[in-house]
């Protein structure tokens, strides 16, 4: 019974849906009142129904419901109930139902936090969030229903969840990276509604500031959190390999990285309009052609879902409608768009726009080499390959000027600035910059260029972002913004530190080893003990025993081969120790003849760094998001009679603003 | 099942036969040149059988096959390029991970930088612009944007 | 619309899906082989059956043959012997390569005379469309051929170029569609197939 009130949920979200698309959006352009009360309403009922589907789908996993097709295919009764419930996102099906769910609450979140928003601002906004919801909930629905039942006849077990899924890393991997994806959408909905309603001054940037942050915050999480699964549970300890599906998740990063710097200047100066407007399109539109990359298995990728071409034919119609409509209308109205605001060559200003244009380069890299091989291919070229070799090359010599106009920027005034006043300022990293990369030279053997360049200009920048706050703090107290973007530059400083170090630096030995017999990789003796037959919930495994010691530091790790008999797959478990400076890394191969084991043993510095950045950037999202500045956007009451001040403030600031600004304008007018 | 179990976890290398006391790397060199040379290729060239896997990180049959006659030629004292150039004549180009530059791949270095400089000169463009525009102005410029600046910082605190 | 530039995106999106829709309908791990339109790679290796018979490339010229690289452990391989079988009755020449698993050649010394029992028994249940097979016990030759697992197959010309490839299993279709139309007596192979 509850499949078919899940189903019947879906089915009335997409009548919902629809509403939601039409009404408040012709309400708003025709200032018809009833038509655009109805937005929030229908907002909250569809979150309301999309929670009782995802609900009853979560049901039927937890009590092993094998009737339901989908529950079969990707469960089984002996799995853990987390697992159970986690599969729920493991597949096609209810990966789609989780990111329509979080569409719905981001949607209900835009409604609750918009008090201080025009109605009919907040209605455009909202019909566009529901026009995104309509192609979603009909490809569900009509492409990938995950109530379909398998009646009449039914099997006694399910299939169970595919065994790279069964780890605790992909239970939050895919929500937060939904959550990033759809994020985008409040974002893109805020820069078309700001294009149909012809107002694009600075209201529209502060709003989407938080809700683009937090979206960033999330994607950030979840492309560091799938770095790290693939570091411990693929076995070959690698963290990114620049897969077609890593790079989808990647390109919307890069573009909502571009937009977050791009929308400061657009909020705080009102110049760069019609750009950030576009850079919001593209980050959503990239996170939808990610999707369609995955799941329309045009693409050879480790991650891809089951290729399915009436699946991608659908999504790509979607896409068409969606992209191509809002690019129609960036081309149609952005020209009417104008940037009043002036500056000159060296501000702070162009320096972000500087830096956005270098994003936006690795963002086309990244773009061309994903779908490059697909063009090469179609025109009768043959197939080729664009992986690692090619993206490090772009990527070791892109880096050098983003890392060094990311580093002066923060120091440089808007408007207009001088070098001369900067450049003793700058003088403070380098220092530390160097006796950092000696150590590294001298302890590491870290001899390439490359990478000693990377650890030089990640130290410099990361003295001059502490160097910045202490001297910056020292006046006054600094909003919780400048921390997080501190913090944000600080983590990106340790992800290059990071790569650089643990390209260069690490050590590998792939030997054959029995019980009893040692290996030695960088001063670390790796001391193979014991194999033990181990038996799981769900599967059978070897494993395999090490006392590790490099004299002062002793520990044992073990390594496992699991076998997930409903799959046949067998699975590898790595022995890791980690630590902030290296880890220890063991993967256990194949049996071999006797007694002996195919092992890797690997000697990793500096590879914690790049997860660390990761989480040093989502936390500086984190403390961007708890402003002061933004409770005040984000308001969910009305707040005119509580707090006149903050109100008052704000009304104050736009007034004088617009004053400002037209006096400007009218002594141009004057002058010329 | 469980005999599969054994024959999927009894894969191994085929170059290891003898059985020795000491540990034996699967891969040894004498040479620490020709084994950066080896790591460095294992991780450049793609398993072509694979969905998206280097041949050092796959197991399958033919992955193997292509890291034992990788190991072989390095051990003869081929280049990189040479081993690289010997896998493409008999699996094509896709079999390496970074392309070779023809009509089509020259974009992947073109259209970015293309891009970045259009869009750096449109500033550049713009700002110079700006420049002459508000040359006498500019103080008056300056006042208003002083207003605004203190009326934030007022409306900030 | 006064400022073309703000067209860009759009256009560029545009051209991007057409790639993407073409991209929908075909299968990216369908990779031509490398030496198509290649001379076949000289060889030297011994009969399946007996090791003191030795074959070189000589031995599969002077008329169109047809190479499958198989072996016993591959199911894909059982399911194409018959038809291959038809084949060889309509006087198609077929040469076996012999493609050894690595699970089992791991043990070193791969006991060939288990193999050749292996082989015997299967071509007698499902039919021998080959003429002779090349033990190809280090898969050399399969690694100078591009082979990247079992079934494989290539048609050579009388002079010893390659000029059709498959992966996977030949059928009546592929046959008829991809090799049959290459003998230069296309009309005659193909009409005393149909009759089957």
């Amino acid at each position: 019974m509850l499949p078919e009130i899940g189903h019947f949920s879906l089915l009335i979200s997409f009548v919902f849906a629809i509403c939601l698309a039409i009404f408040p959006m012709i309400g708003a352009q025709k200032k018809i009142v009833e038509f655009v009360a109805l937005a929030k309403p229908l907002v909250y009922a569809n979150f309301a129904l999309l929670s009782v589907a995802f609900f009853c789908l979560s049901w039927a996993f937890y009590h092993n419901d094998f009737s339901v097709t989908y529950v079969a295919m990707n469960s089984n009764s002996d799995l853990p109930w987390y697992y159970r419930l986690s599969a729920v996102w493991g597949a096609h099906e209810g990966s789609l139902l989780l990111w329509v769910w979080i569409l719905s609450l981001w949607t209900a979140g835009v409604a609750f936090f918009s008090a201080s928003l025009d109605d009919e601002d907040v209605a455009r906004v909202l019909a566009v969030m529901g026009f995104i919801a309509i192609g979603f909930l009909a490809f569900v629905i009509f492409t990938s229903n995950p109530f379909e039942r398998t009646f009449p006849l039914y099997p006694i077990d399910g299939r169970d969840l595919n065994p790279l899924l069964q780890d605790i890393g992909l239970i939050i991997h895919p929500p937060m990276l939904y959550m990033g994806y759809v994020g985008f959408s409040v974002a893109f909905a805020f820069a078309v509604a700001a294009l149909i309603g012809g107002k694009l001054d600075a209201t529209w940037a502060r709003w989407s500031r938080p809700w683009t942050l937090s979206a960033w915050g999330f994607l950030t999480a979840g492309i560091t959190l799938g770095s790290w699964w693939a570091y411990y549970e693929l076995g070959w300890g690698g963290w990114w390999f620049w897969d077609p599906v890593e790079n989808a998740s990647f390109m919307p990063w890069i573009a909502g990285t571009a937009l977050i710097h791009s929308l400061a200047v657009t909020e705080k100066r009102g110049a760069f309009k019609s750009w950030t407007v576009l850079l919001a399109i593209s980050a959503f539109s990239l996170s939808l052609l990610g999707t369609f990359l995955v799941r329309s298995g045009i693409l050879v990728s480790v991650h891809a879902f089951a290729s399915d071409p009436t699946r991608g034919l659908f999504i790509l119609i979607y896409l068409l409608a969606v992209i191509g409509g809002a690019l129609t209308l960036y081309a149609w109205r952005a020209d009417k768009v104008v940037s009043t605001h002036r500056y000159k060559l060296f501000s702070r200003e162009v320096l972000l726009f500087i830096n956005n244009v270098l994003l936006v380069a690795a963002l086309i890299v990244v773009l061309l080499g994903t779908l490059l091989p697909l063009v090469h291919k179609e025109i009768g070229l043959g197939s080729i390959s664009i992986g690692a070799p090619f993206f490090d090359k772009v990527s070791s010599i892109w880096f050098i000027p983003f890392i060094l106009v990311l580093s002066i920027g923060p120091f440089v005034r808007w408007k207009q600035d001088r070098f001369s006043r900067i450049r003793n300022k700058l003088l403070v990293g380098i220092v530390p910059a160097i006796i950092v990369a000696l150590t590294c030279y001298l302890t590491l053997q870290i001899n390439t260029f490359f990478s000693l360049l990377g650890v030089v200009l990640a130290t410099w920048l990361a003295a001059l972002v502490i160097y910045e706050l202490i001297t910056s703090s020292k006046n006054n107290p600094l909003p919780l913004t400048h921390w997080g973007m501190s913090l944000g530059h600080l983590g990106f400083a340790a992800l290059v530190i990071g790569i650089a170090i643990t390209k260069v630096a690490s050590v590998d030995k792939s030997v054959r080893i029995s019980p009893g017999q040692s290996v030695t990789v960088e001063n670390y003796v790796f001391n193979f003990t014991k194999v033990e037959q181990f038996q799981g919930p769900n599967y059978s495994a070897y494993h395999a025993h090490f006392d590790v010691s490099n004299g002062s530091d002793t520990f044992s790790l073990k390594a496992e081969k699991r076998y997930y008999k409903m799959h046949s797959n067998v699975m590898t478990e790595a022995g890791i120790n980690a630590g902030l400076w290296r880890d220890i890394y063991i993967s256990l191969g194949e049996q071999l003849d006797g007694k002996a084991w195919a092992v890797t043993a690997n000697v990793k510095p500096f590879v914690r760094w790049i997860w660390l950045g990761g989480l040093l950037m989502v936390l500086g999202s984190i403390m961007c998001i708890l402003d002061k500045r933004y409770r005040k956007v984000l308001a969910w009451r009305e707040q005119k009679t509580a707090q006149p001040a903050a109100s008052n403030t704000m009304a104050a600031e736009n007034a004088v603003s617009k004053v400002a600004s037209d006096t400007v304008i009218e002594q141009r007018i004057k002058f010329e | 099942m469980k005999k599969l179990f054994i024959a999927l976890l009894s894969f191994s290398f085929v170059l290891i036969t003898s059985v020795a006391q000491a540990v034996e790397e699967s891969y040894p060199f004498d040479d620490a040149k020709q084994q950066k040379i080896f790591g460095e290729l294992v991780e450049e060239l793609r398993c072509p059988k694979c969905q998206n896997q280097n041949i050092a990180d796959s197991n399958a049959m033919v992955a193997i096959d292509l890291k034992n006659k990788t190991y072989e030629l390095v051990k003869q004292g081929q280049s990189k390029d040479q081993v690289i150039d010997f896998m493409v004549q008999r699996y094509g180009q896709f079999v390496h991970y970074d392309p070779p530059i023809n009509m089509v791949t020259i974009w992947l270095w073109l259209v970015p930088i293309v891009i970045a400089l259009a869009l750096v000169l449109f500033v550049l463009k713009k700002g110079r612009r700006e420049k002459e525009s508000t040359g006498v102005d500019a103080e008056s410029l300056e006042q208003a944007q002083a207003l605004i600046d203190k009326f934030e910082s007022k409306g900030k605190s | 619309m006064k400022n073309y530039k703000l067209l860009i995106p759009i256009v560029a999106f545009l051209l991007v899906s057409i790639f993407l829709y073409k991209g929908l309908y075909s299968d990216p791990t369908n990779i031509e082989n490398a030496n198509l339109a290649k001379p076949f790679p000289q060889f030297q290796l011994a009969d399946l059956m007996d090791e003191n018979k030795l074959y070189t490339k000589q031995d599969l010229l002077g008329e169109y043959t047809l190479i499958n690289v198989w072996g016993t452990w591959c199911v894909t391989c059982r399911v194409e012997l018959p038809f291959m079988t038809q084949l060889r009755q309509q006087g198609i020449k077929i040469v076996g390569v012999y493609y050894d698993n690595a699970a089992e050649a791991a043990f070193g010394e791969l006991d060939v005379r288990n193999t050749r029992k292996d082989v015997t028994q299967m071509l007698a249940q499902l039919g021998n469309p080959f003429q002779f097979n090349i033990y190809d016990e280090k898969r050399d030759l399969s690694l100078d051929l591009g082979v990247t697992g079992a079934p494989e197959s290539f048609l050579i010309d009388d002079k010893g170029t390659i000029i059709a490839h498959r992966r996977g299993a030949i059928d009546h279709r592929v046959w008829q569609n991809e090799f049959a139309p290459l003998f230069p007596s296309a009309s005659g192979s193909q009409q005393s197939l149909e009759q089957n």
